[in-house]
């Protein structure tokens, strides 16, 4: 296995840094890997999620070196509009359906990418479908166990602490373009 | 896990009904105030895959609501499209309207599960068919339970007994599949 410099606790399983330098698409799973799953209620019904400002920098890396991101979620809220905003992920880029996979039949079509070329990060057992057909798969360090299991790469952090900061580090280390991303941005 | 994993599976393969309050098993039983006087709970995303994963395979999922401060557990049942499974009710009259649910849907106290966090949730537990508590459900709640999550309250009770229920049905694996592949519908 080629080696990079990975991120302590995380899990590379093998063959994951080959299949790391294939990636052209990012597809991102909104609850459990942006967040931490919870969701807040007011008093009066205004519903709020809690995101991670780390990942900004890991959106705006991948974007950077030419890899598109998407959310890939059952239903896009106005929150997830809101954070897709502070991410930088275009409005095109917001997905919503619970039929998740046929959905990303009809973007691959429409934006030109394989499986191969997909990574997914996902955090559950209804993810499996998405992580076994994506060139990459990933899952937070507390996804539900099959999620773990099955994925290339399981990130040192959990849901809604910085999972795409860490991909966005890996997926560039292993394209050996980190160092000039990083140098372009700082 | 101190349950009978078998015993537990037995109980859970005859429900037809699951009953929970809101505070305690889809919450953390916590509200943040902030000064202005506002007031904020938390769910628990998965939680919600539970309840509607319940209700699709048939499975009635009951929202017997004696612990909402304000609106806070309609606003979840709204949200999961589950509100015809909503109830409010003062804590005294619990009983009595599970009654009338029992009597409006035709399930017997051996189809219900029925889920508990707290002392007062001890009547109905010890009257369903499966009783479940919280991980962090008092002692005398525990002990009276077929089976106790590993997971606290709003940390994902209802993704995990769903799960379960699911699994002692034997249509789990076939309900992932679906789910994947075509949504909830």
């Amino acid at each position: 296995m080629q080696h990079i410099k990975i991120k302590e606790g995380a899990i590379v399983r093998e063959g994951a840094i080959e299949k790391a330098k294939k990636v052209r698409f990012v597809v991102i799973d909104i609850h459990g890997v942006l967040t931490d799953n919870t969701l807040y209620y007011t008093h009066d019904g205004i519903k709020s999620e809690r995101f991670s400002l780390k990942d900004r920098l890991g959106f705006r890396l991948l974007n950077e070196a030419g890899i598109r991101t998407a959310f890939l979620t059952s239903k896009i809220s106005r929150a997830d509009q809101a954070v897709g905003k502070i991410y930088g992920v275009p409005e095109e880029f917001l997905w919503g359906s619970s039929a998740k996979m046929a959905l990303t039949s009809e973007m691959q079509q429409k934006y030109g990418f394989t499986d191969e070329e997909m990574a997914y990060i996902g955090d559950e057992m209804i993810d499996l479908g998405m992580m076994r057909r994506a060139g990459l798969s990933i899952a937070p360090a507390d996804g539900s166990p099959e999620a773990r299991q099955i994925a290339d790469y399981v990130t040192s952090v959990g849901g809604g602490m910085g999972v795409v900061r860490e991909v966005a580090e890996f997926i560039l280390r292993a394209q050996g373009k980190w160092e000039e991303i990083i140098s372009k941005v700082f | 896990m101190r349950c009978d994993l078998k015993e537990a599976q037995e109980r859970a393969k005859k429900v037809r009904m699951v009953v929970h309050d809101i505070h305690g098993v889809l919450t953390p039983n916590v509200v943040y105030c902030d000064q202005e006087g506002n007031r904020r709970y938390e769910f628990w995303h998965m939680d919600g895959f539970g309840d509607l994963s319940l209700s699709a395979n048939g499975i009635i999922p009951i929202f017997l609501d004696s612990t909402s401060v304000d609106e806070e557990g309609l606003y979840r049942a709204r949200e999961l499209k589950l509100e015809k499974y909503y109830y409010k009710v003062a804590p005294q009259d619990k009983a009595k309207k599970l009654e009338e649910i029992k009597e409006e849907y035709k399930v017997s106290d051996e189809e219900i599960c029925y889920v508990g966090c707290e002392l007062y949730d001890l009547p109905f537990m010890k009257k369903v068919g499966f009783a479940v508590a919280t991980a962090d459900a008092p002692e005398e709640v525990k002990e009276v339970a077929h089976y106790i999550s590993s997971l606290p309250g709003g940390r994902g009770v209802m993704r995990e007994l769903c799960e379960f229920i699911l699994r002692a049905k034997g249509v789990w694996e076939e309900w992932v599949d679906k789910v994947t592949k075509m949504g909830y519908k």
